[in-house]
């Protein structure tokens, strides 16, 4: 019988509002990494008023705002997105949410000016403002998967997290907060961090991660993808790592 | 005092109105290398100390970094303070447009009697609420079919109800003919308009402004944009017709601005690139080219280039795929990141050079076939290659 082709089904969520920082490296990246190995890759731009269907979708993208524009988001997703979004998550699909996406799954956050704004509490951690802003490249390690990640740190909220799994220890920068040496968040298959830089195309072993755990759950079976060449890849990473480990 | 302000365009604009006071005859000073924060411009003045004591109508054409307008206003009331833009910028520093904008309006509002000169085409610059008296300018007719937003580009909400903005054209970015269909705020009255884009080229533009003819002597619509501001500027200080007409057909690059350079025969042009809005231009304006051409890409990560190289994710490289490319030569401190961009884009991995030394990049580029050199370089990385490329005598003057 011949090999169906395996085929991806990826949601940007408010790609016309949450989109500084770069963030639609990630998507690129994914796009790229999957169509590589053969496997096709549909886009769905999902935005105000539009419904978000938890079963179509195979991975998630929920990425950062300027306050301006997180601010029309936010009252968008809880009228029309938040139980949809919610079920997806438990459902322990595939989902990356980065510094404005990421404090929105939590229980609240504090703006810079004090006003307490409610999340979706989807996940159990809320975000406080700080009086600084953390911005600089960043280094972290996942001692589960004994990977390193880079990427760039831009925020002056502090999320604390509790009892939940960080996405790494930090190795160099600030983290979560600046103070309990964590960053990122992971739930079931949702990862949180406030990494740009962007995330996915320096760290290609977590967008591997995402594309075999979404065609996983999809398929029902162990996926093995395809090594590729990922020289470039590397060295723009090692390049983060060397670097920061001078400073110190 | 004339202050030119707004995220890109600004060295280039400051220069083209200054070329228009001094062939108009008017006695001129400018900060035109770009120093453009507050001890740049104290510099500039300290420097001209004896043109002061001159007599006579005298002018500064001053450009201003955006978060810097308001320690210009505290001292001094300029005539005119002219905006070209706002894009989102170097976001480890200001950040988001709304903050920028927001820099720039707490300095205007020091000097409620300067005449504000705008782009009408950017939809966060009309309206503005203030006592000022202001003037537009802006582009009368499209470039193209455009009346589709991209996704990624800035400022696509209507500022006063959220509503997305509609357009009748786009001519890049966010910039154009703009309307909201719920609130009704739309594009303001146009006194300077752009009637028509009679030949664009990659060596300069055949335009027409509020009737005449003008062929402007840098290319892309970006630099359209820049000669019509200092046109408005000119005619706001009743200079003459002719006197524009010259300057714009004369207009010289200003350094690391579309500045051509000879490096063994082969025609090298620089053009500096400093975020996603300005490199999208900068690939439309190469894009012009026909013959096969040589790229060069310089990405650095210093204050001045920004820290955080993640923008380069916002430029449309893939773009550049549908061009006849010969080599791909990616160098600067974050080379591997722009090395890696470029993949993604899907240019083809064999034809890079990856060139960590400048030795190594002049060496390639010598070696090509083709004579034409396009250098798309960030402001530090353009300012030690011109450094580097006068240590080896293919510059003679640095600034």
């Amino acid at each position: 019988m011949e090999k169906v082709k395996m085929e991806l089904n990826i949601c940007h969520l408010y790609p016309d509002l949450l989109n500084v920082y770069g963030d639609l490296g990630n998507i690129l990246t994914l796009k790229y990494r999957s169509e590589k190995r053969g496997i096709n890759v549909n886009i769905s731009n999902i935005s105000i008023g539009d419904s978000f269907d938890p079963k179509e979708y195979d991975i998630v993208f929920f990425g950062g705002g300027q306050d301006y524009e997180q601010s029309i988001v936010s009252s968008d997703l809880s009228e029309t997105k938040k139980f949809a979004l919610s079920e997806y998550i438990e459902e322990g699909k595939v989902l990356l949410a980065i510094c404005g996406g990421y404090q929105l799954l939590g229980k609240y956050y504090t703006t810079p000016e004090g006003e307490k704004l409610p999340g979706l509490d989807i996940l159990d951690f809320y975000t406080e403002s700080g009086n600084t802003r953390f911005i600089g490249n960043t280094v972290i390690y996942n001692e589960d998967f004994k990977e390193t990640y880079v990427g760039f740190e831009n925020h002056s909220g502090r999320t604390h997290i509790g009892s939940m799994k960080p996405l790494g220890k930090v190795v160099a920068g600030h983290g979560n907060n600046g103070e309990d040496g964590y960053e990122g968040c992971i739930y079931k298959n949702t990862y949180c961090t406030y990494f740009h830089g962007s995330l996915l195309p320096k760290n290609p072993e977590l967008a591997d991660r995402f594309i075999k755990t979404a065609l996983e759950g999809k398929y029902g079976d162990t996926v093995n993808l395809e090594p590729l060449d990922d020289e470039i890849e590397h060295k723009a990473k090692e390049f983060v790592i060397q670097r920061e480990s001078k400073k110190k | 005092m004339i202050l030119v302000t707004g995220t890109n365009g600004k060295t280039t604009t400051t220069s083209m109105i200054q070329t228009m006071l001094s062939d108009s005859k008017k006695k001129v000073i400018s900060n035109s290398t770009g120093a453009n924060m507050y001890a740049g411009i104290v510099a500039c003045f300290v420097d001209n100390y004896s043109f002061s004591k001159s007599g006579g109508e005298k002018y500064a054409v001053i450009e201003v970094d955006e978060a810097n307008v308001k320690f210009i206003t505290e001292i001094i009331s300029p005539k005119i303070i002219t905006v070209t833009n706002l894009f989102r910028d170097q976001l480890d520093r200001y950040g988001e447009v709304y903050t920028t904008l927001k820099k720039i309006l707490e300095g205007v509002e020091q000097a409620p009697e300067s005449k504000l000169v705008l782009n009408g085409d950017e939809s966060l610059l009309g309206d503005l609420g203030l006592p000022n008296e202001a003037v537009y300018f802006g582009f009368d007719t499209a470039i193209d079919q455009n009346t589709k937003i991209d996704i990624n580009a800035d400022a696509k909400f209507c500022k006063k109800c959220k509503t997305p903005y509609k357009y009748y054209y786009l001519t890049y970015n966010h910039l154009g003919k703009f309307y909201c269909d719920v609130c009704g705020y739309e594009r303001p009255a146009l006194r300077y308009s752009l009637d028509k884009v009679v030949e664009l080229t990659p060596d300069g533009s055949m335009v027409e402004i509020n009737g005449n003819q003008y062929y402007i002597n840098v290319p892309g619509t970006y630099n359209i944009y820049n000669a019509l501001c200092a046109f408005s500027v000119a005619k706001e200080l009743g200079l003459e017709n002719e006197a524009i007409f010259d300057s714009l057909k004369s207009q010289k690059s200003s350094f690391g601005r579309q500045e051509i350079i000879d490096i063994d025969g082969k025609t090298v042009k620089i053009i500096l690139v400093k975020n996603p809005a300005g490199y999208d231009q900068a690939i439309s304006t190469v894009s012009l080219e026909t013959d096969k051409i040589n790229l060069v890409t310089m990405l650095n990560d210093n204050y001045a280039d920004g820290r955080d190289v993640s923008w380069i994710w916002d430029v449309k490289f893939e773009k550049l795929s549908e061009l006849d490319i010969e080599k791909v030569f990616v160098s600067g401190i974050r080379l591997y990141d722009m090395a890696l961009r470029l993949k993604i884009a899907g240019l083809p991995v064999e034809k890079f050079m990856i060139s960590e030394s400048y030795e190594e990049l002049l060496k390639g580029i010598s070696q090509t076939e083709s004579d034409k050199v396009y250098v798309l370089a960030t402001y530090t990385a353009m300012i030690s290659f011109r450094k580097f490329l006068n240590s080896k005598g293919y510059i003679k003057e640095l600034w």
